[in-house]
């Protein structure tokens, strides 16, 4: 059966792992340094012993070198090997097995078990044989130091590996317990995210920024872009359906008593009567879907079009029904702009809604002036009146899709067409803002130059 | 008069819609519900319009019209869908369509805008290009831009001799408020308001007052006609 490992325990087992390898790489290497060292030190005093009890021999012959022997023995030094030996391999003076295990010939330096008996079948010596004339000099050192030492390292090594093991599960559980909240965290936001609960947040450490940390922050903004545009979904949805209503209801009762009229002509204004009501849906579908489409209008849709041409013409179709309406309404062109690139029919639509607020929310005031003002960094294209104005207050939710300020509720519309210029004026790269013209409003669309 | 109308329309209901409408209208109706049929009855020349859907199965609307147009075909086609933003119609009329109705539609929208494209296009084939107009006792001198009636000379801004020339072309038909919106302002969308309706209102007294007779009508739910009745 395959055993499937979390990504938290598979972290864990690799940084076990590393240290275990990482601790067996450097205690290994201790070991190999220590024990060719400590061989090395013993080969060069075996080699200056046997050179300088030579030079004894050849000086003082048997009785010197016993004396040299007998001086060179410290008391307590199990491991020092040095003896003149018989042709027979027996020692004749100085400390070496009784018999010497190993043949006798010249030799530098090599490592062997020098005697058979108890004390020395189990240990290690390095030595040196040279001959004395018909004796043999045996220099050297017992390894048991060495193995001492090599043993006390393998003891540390084996201490190295459970530490390592120990040290690594520790690691490993601190770095899962680590790894796997933040990873939960960040998992539980995007589970919740999935059913439908888009408020939920990653925690970030405080001071992090570690990679945690960057993902957190960017899937945070993600959820709130995510939660920002499903709420106006959600409020344009709702407001629809709840705006639609009125109007369908509207539409219902007319229907129906027109059914139930017999008188023809009557019947026929009626009738009128829905068509009107048919297109004030109509019109708040399109202006719907025109909104919504307005963010991926493409630029080709742009064409070259002189700003003050389109507002004469705009001030051109509207200033007989202002006049109808009894208000005094301006064209104010002081400065030409220059021709820009605008999506004309959009733009004209922009317009047209302002001019329409303008004349039924701001009639009061008795005049409407449609401007534009050239400003160094763009155009601006504005209207203004002189009715009850919107207070700063207010703006926000006049912008927003479906906002309609209470003072508003009583006349037609939906709400949209401040939704719809703000979307144009986005498509265009600039703003929609409203102003105080004290008293009245000033809804104004700035483009860039 | 009687014409020879193709509709291409997959929606069954629309397209029964549509032919029962226009053949009470006296028209003569062939309806198919693909593009590509819709191109090849297109190709043989028979017809006097074409109605098309823009979503179709087999070839879409708009490439159908291209494939018509590409073919010579001069056949005026009025594409009729529920695509109703300002750059749909734009890209209905860029492939080469003549006119561009919004579903859902009113009847005597589609009738005005039927009348007005094989009238266009009876015009473009045998008639010379007129220089005056005249319905009734109404006068338009298209040169001079000059209008009068009954002798009476009548003085309008360019704006409402447009207008008026647009009425007096289509003398007797019924003119929808958006078709005057296209054709006179190039505006693609619905002000919402009344603009219209003022805009005819002012050419009326200029038309009508000191007159006995009204030459202006007003056809309730769907636009206006010029003409001189009873």
């Amino acid at each position: 059966m395959a055993i499937r490992l979390s990504v938290t325990a598979r972290i864990a087992l690799l940084s076990i792992a590393l240290a275990l390898v990482s601790n067996l790489a450097l205690v290994g290497f201790v070991w190999k340094t220590t024990s060719a060292d400590a061989i090395d030190a013993i080969r060069r005093e075996t080699t200056e012993q046997s050179e300088a009890l030579r030079a004894v021999w050849r000086s003082g012959g048997l009785p010197a070198i016993r004396q040299a022997i007998g001086s060179a023995v410290v008391p307590g030094d199990v491991s020092l090997v040095l003896a003149v030996v018989d042709p027979k391999g027996r020692a004749v003076v100085g400390i070496a097995p009784e018999r010497l295990a190993v043949p006798l010939r010249v030799t530098q330096f090599r490592i062997a078990r020098l005697g058979a008996d108890e004390l020395w079948s189990a240990r290690e010596t390095g030595y040196a044989l040279h001959p004395l004339g018909t004796y043999w000099l045996l220099t050297g050192r017992n390894l048991d130091l060495i193995a001492a030492e090599e043993r006390a390292i393998e003891r540390a090594l084996a201490v190295a590996v459970f530490l390592s093991l120990a040290l690594g599960v520790l690691g490993g559980l601190v770095l899962t317990r680590y790894v796997g909240r933040r990873l939960d965290g960040i998992a539980k936001a995007i589970e919740a995210a999935g059913e439908g609960d888009l408020s939920r947040r990653v925690d970030m450490i405080a001071g992090g920024g570690d990679a945690f940390d960057r993902l957190a922050a960017r899937l945070n903004v993600m959820l709130g872009k995510l939660e920002g545009v499903m709420a106006e979904l959600r409020i344009v949805t709702d407001s629809l359906a709840h705006d639609l209503r009125s109007p369908l209801a509207r539409l219902r009762t007319k229907t129906e008593q027109a059914v139930l009229i017999a008188d023809p002509d009557a019947r026929e204004a009626a009738l009128g009567g829905l068509l009107v009501e048919t297109d004030l849906v109509m019109r708040m579908l399109t202006m719907v879907i025109e909104i919504s489409r307005s963010g991926s209008v493409s630029r080709d849709r742009f064409i070259e079009v002189s700003p003050a041409n389109l507002l004469e013409e705009i001030g051109e179709l509207y200033a007989p029904v202002a006049e109808d309406a009894g208000l005094v309404f301006t064209i104010a062109i002081d400065d030409r702009p220059p021709p820009m690139k605008l999506h004309r029919e959009l733009i004209s639509q922009a317009i047209t809604n302002l001019i329409d607020n303008a004349l039924r929310h701001g009639a009061g005031g008795g005049e409407v002036t449609l401007r534009i003002v050239h400003q160094t960094d763009g155009v601006a294209i504005q209207v203004e009146d002189r009715g009850p104005g919107i207070a700063a207050a207010d703006r926000a939710q006049a912008l927003k899709r479906f906002g309609r300020l209470d003072s508003a509720r009583s006349t037609p519309g939906a709400g949209l067409g401040m939704a719809l210029i703000e979307a144009v004026a986005r498509l265009h790269d600039g703003r929609f803002e409203l102003a105080d013209n004290a008293p009245g409003l000033i809804a104004r669309i700035v483009l860039p130059l | 008069m009687s014409r020879k109308i193709l509709i291409v329309e997959d929606d069954a209901s629309t397209s029964a819609y549509l032919a029962k409408g226009l053949a009470e209208a006296g028209h003569a109706i062939e309806a198919c519900a693909d593009g590509r049929d819709g191109l090849f009855l297109a190709s043989e020349g028979i017809f006097d319009l074409i109605i098309a859907d823009r979503m179709l199965p087999g070839l879409d609307g708009l490439s159908m019209v291209s494939a018509i147009r590409a073919a010579g075909i001069a056949t005026p086609v009025l594409i009729l869908s529920a695509l109703a933003a300002v750059d749909d119609r734009v890209d209905g009329l860029k492939a080469g369509a003549d006119d561009y109705l919004c579903k859902p539609f009113s009847f005597a929208e589609l009738s005005a805008r039927i009348e007005a494209l094989v009238r266009r296009s009876d015009r473009a084939a045998t008639e010379p290009q007129k220089t005056k107009l005249s319905v009734g006792d109404l006068e338009i001198d298209l040169l001079a831009r000059a209008v009068s009636r009954a002798g009476r000379s009548i003085p309008l801004g360019a704006r409402e001799f447009n207008l008026l020339e647009f009425l007096a072309r289509h003398a007797g038909q019924v003119v929808t408020r958006t078709m005057m919106l296209e054709k006179i302002w190039n505006y693609h969308f619905d002000p919402g308001s009344n603009v219209v309706d003022v805009h005819i209102g002012r050419l009326r007294r200029k038309l009508e007052d000191g007159f006995p007779t009204p030459i202006l009508h007003t056809v309730r739910g769907a636009g206006y006609r010029l003409a001189v009745e009873g």
